[in-house]
């Protein structure tokens, strides 16, 4: 006998990827050879590599997670449902490092090898981590010449009004980032965006073989053989960055994260944190960082505000702010600017152009929104409040397909 | 709305500024972000005013360049702030000039750019050292400058200034052979050579794929340099091309087994890796 398992309701390599959220699976038999019963008993069980991730597993879409899960599977290939999570604290450090294993009795029916992908926090990756992220993002910028380019024009004057100084600065952070995740993991599946966590010491970030070194002129130094050493953005190769502070320690100026976390239980209080500590984090260096218009040309905007993302993840969960239509979820004011307001649509991911709409930019870099093989979510042409209930708490169907090492379900 | 002006000397000896830079870094003041535009007015003043410490000024650039992110309406007082940037790009302390005309050029300000420039062609009205000049004019490059940063190449003041020449000339197509040259020349500064592999990659990448493949098999060149050309063949090149290339599969076998660091004999593995070497 043979059992199918598919995850994310596929038996693509590439949907094999799952959060701490629930990720809907099947199970089918695909071989009935041995079967003498209209339906089988089958126990699915998570088993890890060493320091693999670990899944658990439940029936239904309530309900605690088991590490194992006894299921009634048709033999005529019915498909029957099941759904399995990365177990919190667990996460994978490489792809199919755990494995979900079928079996009838002691005969192993049926596996598959997955990875809990999980956004983790870039000082404390292992090296393989560090260099498959590098790669995946030199990659992405090729020279100045990839897909790269359009994230370095969608953060660049006249269109930062679409992601700045206004309540859609959260969810359109939330949004940019995915977008850019995705596509490294076109290139490299195994990839999840780290976090750089402003708020405490990151010498590791700041090395040669990672994101460089600052020399005294503020130009950032790589090893040979980093992929980041072929770094272009606008014609001119590598990066300009002047901590002003050792790197050894964290930068002494943006507020920590529990106090970030106590700006408010109200979104409309919270979204503070775009002053401090996002801005500060970005004025605590001289270089590309510093400055709005040039910021994502340095990679360490990304790690940055990754960790402002995972900010507002804590908070959310901290205070239960995942339904859209809660007024403490967003700061909904009809005055804000297009972009702004929960129901908004946000550029690029909109294609609206001044040409059809003089309050958009005169360009939409980058198209659509990168798809997912693991979720729906956010559906084109993407809004603001589509970027709040990203775990699925209030909606399934709005999981977003990322999550961070310290921010449970 | 501007505080007191304050011209300062511009004939400082840049190059020794630059070498005490880090013993004259100013310590920390509190920073405050600006909550509205009321406040950066009041940050203008700050950092605008000479007869404050330059700790607090510092801390009032730094709390602009947040305000710049999240303030709403910013763009209503970014004509001040232009000129609050220029007013002090010729401060009398190198580490405010650095951090103003930094923002300026990244906001390519032409005012800022024809200082640096001018600056570069005539020491004596230099407001930093030509590196930094140098770096800074990147962030929007012209022609002009290109004449300037082709002159530092052949008589650099020192090797920082070449480097970053070579750098703001990595976008001049004109400058192609030039980065041939460096990357072949064993003689030259191997963080030269890195460079020029770099800007060789955008302005003639199949030359750059050819001088890589030539590096790889020369059993006399650097370990770093050919870590750099590996990165390149295996991260931008014709995999399909590079797999008949034998003597090459030779040289990067060499090179994995050589003695050599871990990682660049993972890195050799790796790309051997994908022809099933």
């Amino acid at each position: 006998m043979e059992v199918e398992l598919q995850i994310n309701n596929g038996i693509a390599p590439e949907a094999r990827f799952v959060t701490w959220s629930p990720s809907p699976c099947r199970i089918r038999v695909t071989n009935p050879s041995g079967a003498n019963a209209p339906t089988v008993s089958v126990k699915i069980a998570s088993v890890s590599a060493a320091n693999g991730g670990a899944v658990g597993f439940r029936k239904g879409t309530t309900g605690a997670f088991a590490s194992t899960l006894a299921l009634t599977v048709p033999t005529d290939g019915t498909t029957v449902p099941f759904f399995t999570a990365g177990k919190f604290g667990q996460p994978s450090t490489n792809n199919g490092d755990v494995k979900i294993e079928a079996r009838v009795g002691n005969t192993l029916v049926g596996s598959v090898e997955l990875m809990v992908r999980i956004r983790k926090n870039a000082n404390k990756l292992t090296n393989a981590e560090r260099d498959r992220f590098v790669a995946a993002f030199a990659k992405l910028n090729n020279q100045g010449l990839g897909r790269f380019t359009d994230f370095n024009n969608m953060h660049k004057n006249p269109n930062l009004s679409q992601a700045h100084s206004a309540p859609g600065f959260l969810p359109w952070h939330r949004a940019y980032l995915l977008d850019l995740e995705r596509e490294l993991q076109i290139i490299n599946p195994s990839v999840a965006l780290p976090y750089w966590r402003f708020d405490q010491p990151a010498p590791n970030i700041f090395t040669r073989d990672f994101l460089g070194a600052s020399d005294a002129n503020g130009t950032v130094k790589f090893n040979n053989g980093n992929p980041l050493e072929f770094w272009k953005t606008d014609n001119t190769p590598g990066i300009s960055r002047t901590p002003d502070f050792p790197t050894s320690q964290a930068p002494p100026n943006p507020m920590s994260e529990a106090q970030t976390l106590a700006l408010g239980t109200q979104f409309r209080t919270f979204r503070g944190m775009e002053g401090d500590p996002h801005g500060l984090a970005h004025t605590s260096f001289g270089g590309f960082i510093q400055t709005p218009a040039t910021a994502a040309k340095d990679p360490l905007f990304f790690l940055l505000h990754c960790n402002v993302d995972r900010l507002w993840a804590k908070w959310q969960r901290q205070n239960g702010r995942f339904d859209p239509g809660a007024a403490t979820s967003f700061d909904e004011r009809p005055t804000s600017k297009p972009g702004h307001r929960l129901n908004d649509t946000m550029w690029p991911w909109n294609g609206i152009t001044s040409a059809t709409d003089p309050t958009r930019p005169p360009t939409a870099p980058g198209g659509a929104m990168a798809t997912s093989p693991c979720v729906g979510a956010p559906v084109p042409p993407v809004r603001v409040r589509d970027c709040i209930d990203y775990h699925g708490v209030i909606d399934a169907a709005s999981t977003m397909g990322f999550d961070y090492d310290d921010v449970q379900l | 709305m501007m505080a007191t002006k304050r011209k300062v000397a511009k004939k400082v000896p840049t190059r020794k500024k630059a070498s005490t830079r880090k013993q004259t870094a100013v310590a920390p003041a509190p920073v405050h972000v600006a909550k509205d535009t009321d406040d950066v007015q009041r940050q203008l003043k700050a950092l605008c005013d000479t007869g404050k410490p330059i700790e607090v000024r510092m801390a009032a650039l730094q709390s602009l360049g947040a305000a710049a992110f999240s303030v709403p309406n910013f763009e209503s007082v970014n004509a001040d702030y232009i000129a609050a940037l220029r007013e002090v790009s010729t401060d009398s302390h190198e580490q405010l000039r650095r951090r103003a005309l930094g923002i300026l050029t990244r906001n390519k300000d032409g005012f800022a750019q024809k200082k640096l420039l001018a600056g570069l062609k005539d020491p004596t009205k230099a407001l930093l050292p030509p590196e930094k000049a140098l770096q800074l004019l990147g962030n929007d490059v012209h022609a002009d400058a290109y004449a300037v940063a082709r002159a530092i190449v052949k008589k650099p003041p020192n090797e920082s200034a070449k480097r970053e020449a070579l750098r703001l000339l990595a976008a001049d197509t004109k400058s192609a052979p030039l980065f041939e040259k460096v990357l072949g020349d064993k003689k030259e500064m191997r963080e030269n050579r890195q460079l020029a592999a770099s800007a060789l990659n955008s302005l003639n990448p199949e030359k750059l794929q050819l001088q890589a493949r030539k590096i790889l098999k020369d059993k006399s060149d650097y370990a770093d340099i050919k870590a750099t050309s590996l990165t390149a063949l295996e991260q931008f090149g014709d995999d399909a091309a590079l797999g008949e290339d034998k003597a090459l599969m030779q040289g990067v076998t060499r090179f994995g087994s050589s003695k050599t660091t871990a990682k660049y004999k993972q890195t050799a593995r790796r790309f051997l890796s994908k022809y099933d070497q």
